[in-house]
């Protein structure tokens, strides 16, 4: 009875941790970005940029870490081209957002139709023979790959460096204020291109574990919103990288759930039930904002974006 | 003795069709304080952001040691040894005091955890200038005074050889202001050339050498320190001669009480008001002096309902203004005028008619046209209505805020350092405007740190200590520095004396 409790919740968590996996990535590079006073809606588009080209390259390769890092460098490469439109040609920030995420959809769309049915080597387990016989942590480990670890050390990493380091801090003064950040000696521009390279990187890699690892196919468009969910989330967690692991863990959960619900055969049409983790995640959203509260955490340059 | 450190060659800023600095020749050497006295909207702030690298000048140039300035922002110039305090500060309130401190500091290691042994520099000069300021604190919740204190750590942290200072004292208490003075006459001892942006007389006689003044954007005159009466100086300051005299409001015939405060106890961090009780009577002038840092802010906070109340009440005519709980909606009645404008009254980016009719903004209601009326009456310069507040000069930013707030008649008035970093003629203006009201039947709330002021012209005096009333005081003339500076402190008469 214990045993197959026990086994029940491990495939429950461990299907919760794979699926938030390329979301805390995302989520993660988009507090960044928004931590310097920039919001980057392109972060969908880099997902799926680095999810076409970390798959290609992982089959070409017959390699995923190689292809997990073509991923992350394909986002990075497209988030310089939302640094250039933002920082160089003072666009406005949602409208450039956009226009990256429109490259990427036809970019990914024509190139990726030779990638469909094609097949990838997935990363390796984590389990080992010894661990099989623990309770719990034997099936934990044996459905769980690299990716899972990496994310919550990419979670404490950033919140550390945001806290502990004279970059970090500067990224915080940016989203502050860049005027008062330029009259303190700092270079504004500098530091928004670095976060938002920053923020690529993650959000490639992000997309590339949803198609090498995750899925381990690839579709069009298959990132369906998760950037722009990433986006909302980052509001969620209050600009806080460390509250990016258990608001997209919740994300993952509900996703998980609607899901199994879906094959234990409900009769709910599954275009209701798709919008259930986007229905709680609002409702985090809606709760933590009627709590009273007058420090948001919201770095106060993003205002001047919506003025 | 070498050259100036500093030469300005006909240096001339223009912003569209103003004229902020015009042709200004002016030179700066090490080891001497050098004050720049002007009214408001002279071009001082200007002038040194030219040397600063905020504004480059439009014409003209500028040399640092007798090469022409490559000085291309702020970066620059710290690394030239340039350090300036600004008017507004350049802090970040969401940020803690360590933070703001090593932002500014061009020597903070990679590593800025707390073990790091290497930060402590940084954070060495505010322990000597402040030892009571936590550095964990928020800036935010700093009193300006102490928030000056940190903005002068950051500069002496760059071991700055020219160091710029943008009427430090204006937000300063007289004990505060005789420390700076001290402090800035060391820097100059020390060698570093001093520049000091003042409106302030007093502190010309306690720590310049020489003394430019400047008028519509000019220099008009330089002269060393004593060469000529005060009396000259100011008139060629105003280009007119100027002579304090600040009449009293008058006497209230029959008290009538009209703003109440009944036992308010409220919280913020590091501070707490206990059992506040005032009356204010109609045409009453209250003022509540104190030393910086001890519920100024928070008590203002709480009468213009911006700071909820943990108990007690506010009334202004039998009508409760407190607030309650954070997320209610309160427009204040009150005509208020905060500490800090720029940051706390006005919307930068909207022009002065819209920041005049915020409140009929708020309410959706009708925007009128009378700005032109009050403009020139409150004397905002340049009395345009369609000009972005922000590009105001501190002074004129203040007599915007004053116009607001006293330009229609109102049944209560809380006025905190009203007349901060004005110059002399608008000092006057101020007052004669605050005391109308009363006359006109308004109960007046006025902070202020200028003990000679509130001794002039308040009808009661109401002492802050630690977050409480220690005493009110009728001002009927018997009152006198020594016992009011001894109640503000706790310290008894003889030891203040000393
Ligand atoms: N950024 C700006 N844009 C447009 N005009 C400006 C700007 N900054 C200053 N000015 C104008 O330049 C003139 C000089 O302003 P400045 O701030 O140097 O005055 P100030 O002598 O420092 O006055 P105060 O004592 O009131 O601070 C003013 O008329 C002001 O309106
Ligand atoms: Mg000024």
């Amino acid at each position: 009875m214990d045993a197959e409790l026990f086994a029940i919740l491990a495939a429950w968590s461990v299907a919760t941790l794979r699926s938030a996996t390329p979301l805390i990535f995302a989520t993660l590079g988009e507090t960044l970005t928004q931590r310097v006073g920039v919001i980057n809606l392109g972060i969908e588009g880099e997902m799926l940029m680095g999810a076409c080209v970390g798959f290609a390259v992982g089959v070409a390769t017959n390699n995923p870490w190689l292809g997990l890092m073509a991923g992350a460098f394909a986002g990075a490469l497209l988030s310089l081209v939302y640094a250039f439109l933002v920082l160089v040609t003072h666009a406005n920030q949602i409208g450039s957002g956009l226009a990256v995420w429109m490259i990427a959809l036809g970019t990914t769309s024509y190139f990726g139709r030779a990638l469909v049915g094609q097949q990838v080597t997935p990363l390796p387990n984590l389990g080992s023979d010894w661990m099989d016989d623990i309770p719990f942590l034997g099936v934990l480990f044996d459905q769980m790959t690299m990716a899972v670890p990496l994310a919550i050390a990419a979670v404490l990493f950033a919140a550390w460096w945001l806290a502990n380091t004279r970059p970090g801090m500067q990224w915080r003064a940016v989203g502050e204020s860049a005027v008062v950040a330029a009259e303190n000696g700092i270079r504004p521009r500098l530091v928004r291109l670095h976060a938002i390279v920053v923020g690529g990187l993650l959000a490639g890699f992000g997309g590339a574990i949803l198609s090498v690892d995750y899925t381990q196919t690839w579709a069009q468009e298959m990132t369906k919103g998760r950037g722009l969910i990433a986006v909302g989330l980052v509001i969620v967690a209050r600009w806080k990288p460390i509250l990016v692991l258990p608001i997209c863990l919740v994300f993952g959960l509900a996703e998980v759930a609607t899901l199994r619900v879906q094959s234990a055969g409900f009769a709910v049409s599954p275009h209701l039930l798709a919008a259930v983790p986007y229905l709680v995640v609002l409702l985090i959203l809606i709760v933590s904002h009627i709590m009273p509260r007058r420090d948001t955490g919201m770095p106060a340059d993003l205002k001047s974006v919506f003025a | 003795m070498s050259g100036p450190v500093v030469e300005f060659k006909a240096a001339t800023k223009r912003f569209g069709a103003t004229v902020a600095v015009d042709t200004a020749t002016l030179d700066i050497r090490s080891g001497e304080v050098l004050a720049v006295l002007g009214e408001n909207g002279a071009g001082k702030s200007t002038l040194m952001k030219m040397l600063y690298g905020i504004h480059p000048p439009s014409e003209g140039h500028i040399l640092i040691d007798g090469k022409p300035s490559a000085v291309q922002g702020p970066a620059d110039a710290m690394r030239n040894g340039i350090g300036m305090v600004f008017q507004h500060f350049s802090q970040f309130p969401a940020l803690s005091v360590r933070d703001n401190l090593l932002l500014a500091w061009p020597k903070t290691p990679f590593w800025t955890g707390r073990r790091n042994a290497g930060i402590a520099p940084a954070l060495a000069t505010l322990a000597e200038l402040a030892p009571h300021i936590d550095p964990d604190v928020r800036v935010a919740d700093l009193s300006v005074g102490e928030q000056q204190l940190v903005e002068l750590s950051k500069v002496l942290n760059i071991s700055a050889r020219i160091v710029i200072f943008d009427e430090p004292t204006s937000v300063l208490t007289p004990a505060e202001a005789h420390n700076l003075h001290g402090f800035i006459r060391r820097l100059a001892d020390d060698g570093m050339a001093v520049i000091l942006i003042t409106h302030k007389l007093a502190d010309v006689t306690a720590c310049a050498d020489r003394i430019a003044v400047m008028r519509r954007g000019a220099i008009v005159d330089v002269s060393a320190s004593g060469e000529k009466p005060i009396s000259s100086i100011v008139s060629l300051m105003m280009g007119k001669e100027i002579k304090r005299t600040l009449t009293a409001p008058k006497p209230i015939k029959q008290r009538v009480e009209q703003l109440f405060l009944n036992n308010v106890c409220a919280k913020a961090p590091g501070m707490e008001l206990r059992n506040i009780s005032l009356r204010i009577a109609k045409g009453e002038v209250l003022g509540i002096a104190g030393v910086a840092g001890n519920g100024q802010s928070l008590l203002a906070d709480v009468i213009a309902g911006l700071h909820p109340i943990t108990s007690g009440d506010v009334v202004l005519e039998g009508q409760s203004i407190a607030r309650r709980d954070v997320r209610q909606t309160l427009a204040t009645p009150l005509g208020y005028i905060p500490e800090q404008p720029r940051e706390n009254a006005v919307v930068e980016d909207m022009t002065l008619l819209r920041n005049l009719n915020l409140r009929a903004l708020a309410a959706g209601s009708r925007v009128d046209d009378e700005a032109l009326d009050l403009l020139s009456r409150f004397n905002v310069n340049p009395p345009e209505p369609g000009r972005l507040a922000g590009s105001l000069s501190g002074g004129n930013l203040q007599k915007l805020v004053s116009a607001r707030e006293l330009g229609t008649p109102r049944s209560g008035v809380l006025a905190c350092y009203p007349t901060m970093g004005l110059d002399l003629a608008a000092i006057e203006m101020v007052y004669q405007e605050l005391f109308a009201q009363a006359e006109a039947g308004a109960a007046v709330i006025w902070i202020s740190e200028d003990l000679d002021d509130l001794m002039l012209a308040a009808h009661r005096i109401a002492i802050l200590r630690e977050g409480e009333v220690v005493a009110v005081k009728d001002n009927d003339g018997t009152l006198s520095r020594d016992e009011i500076g001894a109640l503000m402190t706790g310290l008894r008469i003889d030891e203040v004396a000393a």
